[in-house]
């Protein structure tokens, strides 16, 4: 009895891939990319052929560590993919763009938040990424360097990635949430931006690599060329990002 | 053979870590915590589907058809919505920008990211499993007994307490435990409309969602909670219609004897 399981299940399985295989196009694969949040707009812009998941960069970590079928690995924080590459699951990582962040509070701004101390001392619903999402990481460091480290204690919701951040104050549901300055972009019509001081900016470094077990190496290394070409920086610079600058290359 | 298909994942939760293990990664603050949230929640949502949901069934129950039909249609609605579907629907009417949400902050009442905000969504989501229970469970109470019970000089609501109420407790205590089912395991509408903070508003399901990527063996601990109290409820809900089917013929006037002693 047992032996005739197997196979049973195991066809299960097969056709469930086999329907999912049939609805991709047949000629030329395109490359599965596994992204930060916060480069959606920009990488869908750059080249739309290729398929996306974006989420939180940790997340995308875990699952390729998992096995998931990625071609490419763009994180938002070096730590992903340097733990992914000493774990000899990606090659070399290099650093392609850089960010900065910014609070973002609702145009209505209902709890009058005009400067990021104003986070001290008004009553405020604050949305932050958790501290696992290299957003919310760059946010405690932030807060940090300003010495407010307790406005922590207003946190109403700790997000998986800076999307939901951004979403959450876009749609009004926050009073406020610190996102990347390339995330206030997308939700401007209902977003103002509060400045971050330049001393107190982390900083943000985003690096890409090529999944070692990828049957489409050399197209993935063709890809993480264009986004390091003049092409793929101007696209980059365009959206809000930041070069490399000279010191991190 | 597709049983293996169905029964593999459920087992595979408990056998990629040891029991051992299991127990202490459930004593971590985050498992705690999630715990908590979710049984007060979870709590007073039933409470609140069992208060309004049992008269609007028995409401339903005794409507002539074509009303009933509608009504029961409108009720299951959120039975079949996508759960992202929910908690847009919460967010659009219960919002800060929704429709009522300037009506209930001018009112004082805090719910965007409260424990509040939980509530709504796991009520929202359950309280049709519950309703649609409820309303098959007093239309399969023998009409012969309100209608003797009537006859005999007891009152509307008399009747409802002391005779459709007992007759139908099988199917109402069924329809609570699957109502209470959906709730603990309430994600999409909740991580939406409450978000998700450790001891606020971070649920199990919230829980294991955020510590798939910290901590795996944590989000297998919850996971296997979880199984265990789907187990069990699956398992009271067998037991519940079996005594329903029971209490349901005709014959016995079990209420009566209760009422008379």
């Amino acid at each position: 009895m047992r032996h005739r399981l197997a196979p049973l299940v195991l066809a299960l399985v097969v056709i469930a891939f086999a329907a999912s295989a049939a609805s991709a196009p047949a000629a030329a694969p395109p490359l599965t990319i596994y992204a930060a949040a916060s480069l959606t707009e920009v990488f869908k812009a750059l080249d739309p052929a290729e398929s996306y998941n974006f989420g939180g960069s940790n997340a995308l970590e875990t699952q390729i560590r998992n096995g998931a079928p990625a071609d490419v690995f763009a994180s938002a924080a070096p730590l992903n993919t340097q733990r992914l590459f000493k774990a000899g699951i990606v090659d070399k990582p290099v650093t392609f763009t850089a960010n900065r962040l910014a609070l973002i509070v609702p145009k209505s701004n209902p709890a009058g938040i005009r400067s990021i101390y104003d986070l001290r001392s008004k009553p405020v619903k604050l949305v932050v990424a958790a501290p696992a999402v290299p957003v919310g990481g760059y946010t405690l460091t932030v807060l940090r360097k300003m010495g407010l480290s307790g406005v922590l204690g207003k946190v109403v919701s700790r997000e998986s990635d800076v999307k939901a951040v951004a979403g959450k104050v876009a749609l009004g549901q926050a009073d406020a949430g610190f996102v990347y300055v390339t995330d206030a972009r997308p939700v401007s019509d209902h977003v103002t931006v509060v400045r971050i001081p330049a001393w107190a900016q982390p900083r943000v470094r985003y690096e890409i690599a090529v999944v070692s077990q990828s049957p489409n190496k050399a197209a993935a290394q063709a890809w993480i060329r264009m986004v390091l070409s003049a092409k793929g920086q101007a696209a980059l610079r365009n959206a809000g990002f930041l070069p490399v600058p000279k010191s991190s290359t | 053979m597709a049983l293996t298909f169905l029964v593999l994942p459920v087992v595979a939760v408990f056998a990629r870590v040891p029991p051992g293990d299991l127990v202490s990664a459930l004593g971590t603050e985050a498992a705690k915590d999630a715990l908590v949230v979710t049984a007060k929640t979870n709590l007073i949502s039933m409470a609140l589907i069992l208060a309004f949901g049992t008269p609007a069934a028995y409401w339903i129950a005794t409507r002539d058809t074509r009303l009933r039909d509608a009504v029961v249609t409108l009720v299951e609605l959120p039975l079949v919505l996508p759960p992202a579907v929910a908690g847009i629907g919460l967010l659009a009417a219960f919002g800060r920008l929704g429709l009522l949400g300037g009506t209930i902050e001018a009112l004082g009442i805090d719910i965007a990211f409260t424990q509040t905000a939980v509530v709504l969504a796991v009520t929202f989501v359950a309280s049709p499993f519950y309703v649609r229970t409820a309303v098959a469970a007093f239309e399969s109470v023998d009409p012969t007994l309100p209608a003797a019970a009537r006859t005999l000089g007891a009152g509307p609501a008399r009747v409802f307490a002391r005779v459709a109420l007992p007759l139908a407790a099988g199917g109402l205590g069924a329809g609570a435990a699957l109502a209470f089912a959906r709730g603990i395991g309430e994600f999409g509408a909740t991580i939406m409309f409450a978000g998700s903070l450790e001891g606020r508003t971070q649920t199990l399901s919230l829980a294991i969602y955020e510590q798939f990527d910290l901590d795996f063996d944590v989000a297998l601990a919850i996971s296997a909670v979880l199984v265990a109290v789907s187990g069990t409820v699956l398992l009271s809900v067998k037991l519940l219609t079996r005594w329903r089917s029971g209490s349901t013929t005709p014959i016995p006037f079990a209420p009566s004897t209760r009422t008379s002693s």
